[in-house]
């Protein structure tokens, strides 16, 4: 097991390295110089001047070579030195470490959310399968799917707020146990519940029809027992296969999110971070972004066989 | 193209009767009514789109400085924005752009995921396992945050380079930056959209590469790419076209998701993503500026959903329940 999980990390090593690489390429030689673009940034007093700069360059060790730049700053990541910013001059971890807890409490409840929703929804379709309520709630997890949280937020925000003045204007953090945070919390957990819906269904009907379920079932088994017992485990598994896809799809709702209802999380340092060129945090917003990824792909694998004795331990496969 | 099914369809169809996959499909959509919804909407929204400059009742750049921030009217039937534009107008060229870069994406995505999918399921050995990794490592970054790096970053040195042309040979096509946005759109979005494509492809390679067809082929001598291009690829391409259909709702989601991060293409062109977050700003005195756009892009999104299900539904009929 342990070395499965060495050989997995090993893995991911050389494609994050690869992603790093990309992103710093993009900003070595797309970008420009980030000397200048502080500069730009700088209020009108300060002159530029083009010696001046070039010692900061020197200095900041910005005039040798792409490669060597790049390797001196893995080197410094792998000492827990993620660079400063490049707008406020402020460490990028203690950025990351303000925004990423609002991030994670909304990931988190989400995904909650998510399961207490989501799996009892799928378990009644598949039972009631080609039923009204299957087909009601197969619809609307469809229905869920398709609407992008940027037009989620926004209409429900009108609908709630000024069609129905049934909520006040929640923009702003206040942590999870605040009532602002409950529009958000639904916004975000539309797409991953109609997943979990859907993923579900599917494999609560495959497992109906397995050789154990008709046993229990003949031997005079209650049927509530059946379902809680012997359909559940089973189901969990191809459920729990798509926590990484749930990953992104909640990745990539922060972002909408966190910018629709003001929200100080990650994703919203993503967007201005990008809109300002900030390098650094965008750096490490990749790497905590492909870590995550990663991380929720490797416990798929972990929980799996635990989940599906039939899986061999090894196989990691999906 | 027509072979029998493998699986008897449920729906009652004549069993003396050869009947083709195609026409068996259509029967089959549609019966389902949430897809024929979905195809009737998409429909519409291709036909507004094609004839958009010629039904809008205004042009999508006219200001009228009088008439700013209306709410819907006769004059104009969603109201106007902040400048004083029909917004209905907008809305409509909105779906121009949104049709126009998701074909466009498509497209680029499908002919890399194919051409890629194929020769790694075909050749096998190192050049599968790169192509697979590949696919791997595109699949397990957040990519969304990946495309918005990729657009920003690359966004002045290509405007460098256009304005530094434009200078060299005075062709008024280099000031145009209109057409960087769309490059840049282009590419980041079939970088992020191929893999997918890639994957079902090789699978469906994988499957097809043993059948005897293929082992006669390569007895006669055909050379590798009349093969693929002749054999391998027309048999593979069943459930490339649910994924084209689904992949077009994806592109047209990214295509919005862009430009209302203010990274796709920008104003004045309108897109619904940027006159969605352009809403955002006022949406407390002005609902209708954000709704309009917001509602029309959560249409078009679903129409595509329902269609793509129902595809997948008419075309895989092993795989329903």
């Amino acid at each position: 097991m342990l070395r499965y999980i060495l050989r997995r990390v090993l893995f991911w090593i050389p494609s994050v390295l690869l992603i790093l690489l990309g992103v710093y390429a993009l900003a070595f030689y797309g970008a420009g110089d980030p000397i200048k673009l502080i500069f730009m940034r700088a209020p009108g007093d300060v002159a530029y001047d083009p010696a001046r700069i070039e010692a900061i360059r020197e200095q900041a060790g910005l005039n040798a070579p792409f490669i060597e730049q790049f390797g001196r700053y893995i080197w410094n990541l792998l000492h827990g030195n993620w660079g400063n910013s490049l707008v406020n001059g402020r460490p990028v971890w203690r950025t990351i470490s303000a925004a990423a807890p609002v991030s994670m409490q909304l990931g988190l409840t989400a995904i909650i959310i998510t399961a207490l929703i989501g799996v009892p929804l799928g378990v009644i379709a598949a039972l009631r399968q080609n039923s009204g309520a299957d087909y009601a709630i197969l619809g609307s997890a469809l229905f869920l799917w398709s609407i992008p949280p940027y037009v989620a937020g926004p209409l429900l925000m009108v609908l709630l707020i000024l069609v129905v003045p049934a909520s006040g204007v929640p923009y702003g953090w206040g942590g999870v146990f605040d009532l602002r945070i409950i529009l958000p919390l639904i916004v975000l957990s539309m797409q991953p519940i109609a997943l979990i819906v859907r993923q579900t269904r599917t494999a609560v009907i495959e497992v109906l029809s397995e050789d154990f379920i008709r046993t229990a079932r003949a031997k005079g088994v209650p049927e509530l027992v059946v379902a809680m017992k012997h359909v559940m485990r089973p189901v969990l598994t191809p459920v729990v296969t798509q926590l990484g896809l749930i990953m992104i799809t909640l990745i990539n709702g922060a972002i909408f999110v966190e910018l629709v209802f003001g929200l100080p999380g990650l994703g919203r340092l993503t967007v201005q971070s990008t809109l300002d060129n900030d390098y650094p945090v965008i750096l490490a917003i990749t790497l905590i972004g492909a870590t995550l990824v990663m991380l929720s792909n490797l416990l798929v694998d972990l929980v799996y066989p635990l989940l599906d004795p039939r899986a061999g331990q090894m196989k990691g496969g999906r | 193209m027509s072979y029998p099914l493998t699986a008897t369809p449920a729906t009652a169809i004549e069993a003396d009767e050869t009947v083709s996959l195609w026409s068996d499909a259509w029967a089959r959509l549609t019966a389902n009514k949430l897809a024929v919804i979905g195809l009737v909407i998409i429909a519409l929204l291709i036909v507004v789109a094609i004839v958009g400059p010629w039904i809008t009742p205004y042009d999508f750049l006219d200001q009228d400085l009088a008439a700013r921030n209306q709410t819907p009217s006769f004059a104009h039937w969603l109201g106007t924005d902040d400048l004083g534009r029909d917004l209905l107008s907008r809305v409509i060229y909105g779906a121009r752009t949104a049709l126009f870069v998701s074909i466009v994406v498509t497209t680029l995505a499908v002919s890399i995921g194919v051409t890629l999918g194929a020769l790694a399921g075909y050749l096998g050995g190192p050049i599968d396992a790169f192509v697979m990794w590949m696919t791997d490592m595109a699949m397990s970054v957040p990519n969304l945050l990946l495309v918005v790096v990729i657009n920003t970053s690359l966004k002045p040195p290509l405007a460098a380079w256009m304005d530094a042309k434009y200078l060299e040979t005075m062709n008024p096509f280099y000031r145009n930056t209109v057409w960087i946005d769309f490059i840049l759109v282009f590419g980041s979005m079939s970088l992020i959209m191929w893999p997918p494509y890639a994957r079902l492809v090789r699978a469906q390679v994988l499957s097809i590469r043993s059948r005897n067809y293929v082992t006669a082929a390569r007895a006669l001598g055909l050379p590798t790419r009349s093969i693929l291009m002749r054999y391998i690829v027309p048999n593979a391409l069943g459930p490339v076209i649910v994924a084209v259909s689904a992949g077009l709702g994806t592109a047209m989601v990214l295509e919005s998701a862009f430009s209302f991060l203010g990274v796709g293409v920008r104003p004045p062109l309108p897109s619904w993503g940027n006159m969605i977050s352009d809403g955002l700003r006022v949406w407390r005195t002005y609902p209708h500026l954000l709704a309009a756009p917001a509602a029309v892009l959560g249409i078009a999104t679903i129409a595509f959903s329902f269609l793509g299900d129902g595809l997948n539904d008419a075309l895989n009929p092993k795989g329903r329940k």
